[in-house]
């Protein structure tokens, strides 16, 4: 990133606080309860998770008894949401603002930024919540782990973040990108350790889940939280590094394609 | 000497289009090698132009010249494709009022939003949120969502926040005077205001009448190019003149005459001049006021002096004034046998601004038959705000006897 882009950006501070502001709100304005739902829903969803994982099929991961199982899918559940929405919704907020590309001049990745920001804000506070939630009713959650999965958040963050910048301008010129993610993004729900252990997939296929870079940072969150708390160590900095390098890509992506925005939307 | 605000150089636009769906793969290929697109549309070429301080320039065009497109460039809200662009100065894009206004928020958030678009910082903001509510005036209004606005109070807010950010470079498209009649007055008093107090403006229109009375100078883009670029009163003119001759075009015109038939009157050549030194033949510029001389041959087949008749028309063929020789007794002057020559001159011509076209007809000696026509064009240059053709005499007040 250019010092001069960098100062640009900085200058828009107060922009990007009202895009994430209204990202926020947009969520739950008009609607009468406002931001208690943003309270509400990650308790409801915690709700139904463990009736149906935990009452229902009766599933298990590891040394963990089914009981526990809702305290492992939640350690993964809230962060892959984070990611995957925040890769939706930034993929998209670019075209969903044409109106202001063509007329207003401001750095446009700020939308971005916002869209994929506010969308970690609401769900990984909906994953504190569960954690407490879940440690209050005395699931197996160890503390010590959370500067790993603070880490591990971060790197989902920074990857979304640079994914969507250049999928958010390569969508402008080609429209698919859109109708692609969606499925691409339910397949690797399936091909990320989140409703089941790395532990518990077939040897055979181990190699074709490992070699998708979520399952470090999913794993990590696991181990961290539930299974062998323990301190950030560097495989966990290496990942951060690979996730602000997907970042620097996209930006950089971005910024080749930004010129022609105006052209598309 | 204050340094200009703002200095184009050669600035251009391509805008990249690809017609089928491999050729969006292409162009997506192309644009992230930084290679030229191979199908482009060329917008904007070599604009080039400085706007100092408290300066004022009108954009005059026809639809797709290139109007908005460059003014979007300076806006910042694209980039040029070719060419440098230096901005010294805080600059206020008035493109499409209350396009960053979110329906379903309140006024006064919107206000936030809009502002922080528009550059306002959090601190400034606070500081200009009074006075952005004052200027829109829209009462209670202010606490609803925008969604439950009539068109005109988005505008009022569109407009109060735009001027609160005080530009130092106001670019305005169409967006002069909007609102009801008592709002619009408030806009253009705003507007009269900043520029009497050294404001920059960038005005695009379609009203000539509105870049003459805001502008001192006037660019008339024409397929993406610089056409005319000069003092806002000729450039307008000129600009009008084109579109009236383009609105006459399929009139059936008299085409100018090289050859005569030699068996009748005819005029066989006509000058136009501001003194009896210079002549043209061709386009004339004249400036309002000053004096044309009119000369020519005549061609007599019976070598008999013939009557000319001088005849001035607007272009669009509407006429102004008519003398035949005859009538003031004047008798063109025998240059050989069957050569004879005229001179006419307007000592102070008081037509204004614009394009006319001075006629000249031969008449047999009688003054009875009219044979031939022959036009020149001639362009009345000058910076006025009269209406109309011609200068009348006039004096305000009543003491019309001051003078004698």
């Amino acid at each position: 990133m250019r010092a001069d882009s960098a100062a640009r950006l900085l200058a828009h501070r107060a922009l990007f606080f009202s895009f994430v502001g209204r990202e926020l709100r947009n969520r739950y304005v008009g609607s009468i309860s406002g931001a208690l739902w943003a309270v509400l829903h990650p308790i409801a969803q915690l709700a139904i998770f463990a009736f149906v994982f935990a009452a229902i099929f009766r599933s298990r991961a590891g040394n963990l008894d089914e009981s526990q199982y809702i305290a492992f899918y939640a350690c993964g559940l809230w962060p892959w949401i984070a990611f995957r929405e925040g890769l939706a919704r930034g993929t998209a907020s670019l075209q969903n603002a044409a109106h202001l590309i063509k007329k207003i001049a401001f750095p446009n990745e700020l939308l971005v930024g916002a869209a994929v920001t506010a969308t970690f804000i609401v769900h990984l506070g909906g994953f504190a919540l569960a954690l407490i939630v879940l440690k209050l009713f005395n699931q197996p959650l160890d503390f010590i782990g959370l500067p790993v999965a603070i880490l591990a958040c971060a790197s989902l963050y920074f990857a979304a973040l640079g994914l969507s910048l250049a999928l958010s301008a390569i969508q402008l010129i080609i429209r698919d990108v859109e109708q692609v993610l969606g499925p691409v993004l339910d397949l690797l729900f399936f091909l990320t350790p989140i409703l089941y252990p790395l532990a518990a997939v077939p040897k055979s296929l181990q190699p074709l889940v490992s070699a998708n870079p979520l399952t470090f940072l999913l794993e990590r969150l696991h181990e961290a939280l539930l299974f062998k708390p323990t301190l950030p160590d560097i495989s966990d900095l290496i990942a951060l590094l690979c996730a602000a390098l997907v970042l620097v890509a996209g930006y950089t992506i971005f910024k080749r394609l930004s010129p022609h925005f105006e052209d598309f939307v | 000497m204050a340094a200009s605000l703002l200095k184009l150089d050669g600035i251009g636009k391509d805008y990249a289009r690809s017609t089928n769906r491999s050729g969006h793969l292409r162009l997506l290929y192309d644009l992230l090698r930084g290679n030229v697109p191979t199908d482009f549309f060329r917008a904007l070429n070599d604009i080039s132009f400085t706007l100092e301080s408290g300066a004022s320039l009108g954009l005059i065009g026809e639809n797709g010249a290139g109007k908005s497109t460059l003014l979007k460039i300076i806006a910042g809200v694209i980039p040029p494709t070719r060419g440098r662009l230096a901005v010294n100065g805080r600059i206020s894009a008035l493109l499409e009022l209350g396009s960053g206004f979110h329906p379903e928020y309140t006024g006064l958030e919107n206000i936030r939003l809009a502002g922080s678009l528009a550059g306002l910082s959090d601190k400034g903001l606070r500081a200009k949120r009074e006075e952005i509510i004052d200027f829109a005036d829209i009462g209670e209004h202010i606490q609803q969502p925008i969604k439950t606005y009539s068109s005109g109070m988005i505008v009022r807010l569109g407009f109060a926040i735009a001027t609160a950010v005080r530009p130092e470079i106001l670019i305005t498209d169409e967006v002069l005077a909007v609102g009801d009649e008592s709002f619009q007055k408030k806009c253009i008093a705003w507007q009269e205001e900043y520029l009497k107090n050294g404001g920059t403006l960038l005005l695009c229109s379609h009203s000539t009448y509105h870049v003459q009375k805001l502008c001192k100078h006037a660019l008339w883009m024409h397929h993406g190019t610089m056409h005319r670029y000069g003092p806002a009163g000729d450039v307008t003119t000129e600009y009008l003149v084109y579109h009236e001759e383009k609105s006459t075009q399929e009139r059936k015109r008299h085409a100018e005459r090289t050859v005569y038939d030699g068996g009748l009157y005819a005029v066989t050549e006509l000058k136009l001049a501001s003194t009896d030194l210079s002549t043209s033949t061709g386009l004339h510029r004249q400036r309002l006021g000053h004096p044309l001389l009119v000369s020519g041959e005549l061609h007599s087949p019976d070598g008999r002096a013939p009557g000319v008749s001088v005849g001035i028309v607007r272009t669009d063929g509407t006429p102004v004034y008519g003398i035949v020789s005859e009538a003031d007794s004047y008798t063109p002057v025998r240059v050989d046998a069957h050569r004879f020559e005229f001179k006419l001159r307007f000592p102070n011509l008081p037509l204004l601004p614009g394009k006319y076209t001075v006629r000249a007809h031969a008449l047999d000696p009688e003054g009875m038959r009219l044979f031939d026509t022959v036009e020149r064009d001639i362009f009345i240059e000058g910076s006025t705000r009269e209406l109309g053709l011609c200068r009348l005499e006039h004096q305000w007040g009543g003491d019309a006897g001051a003078e004698g």
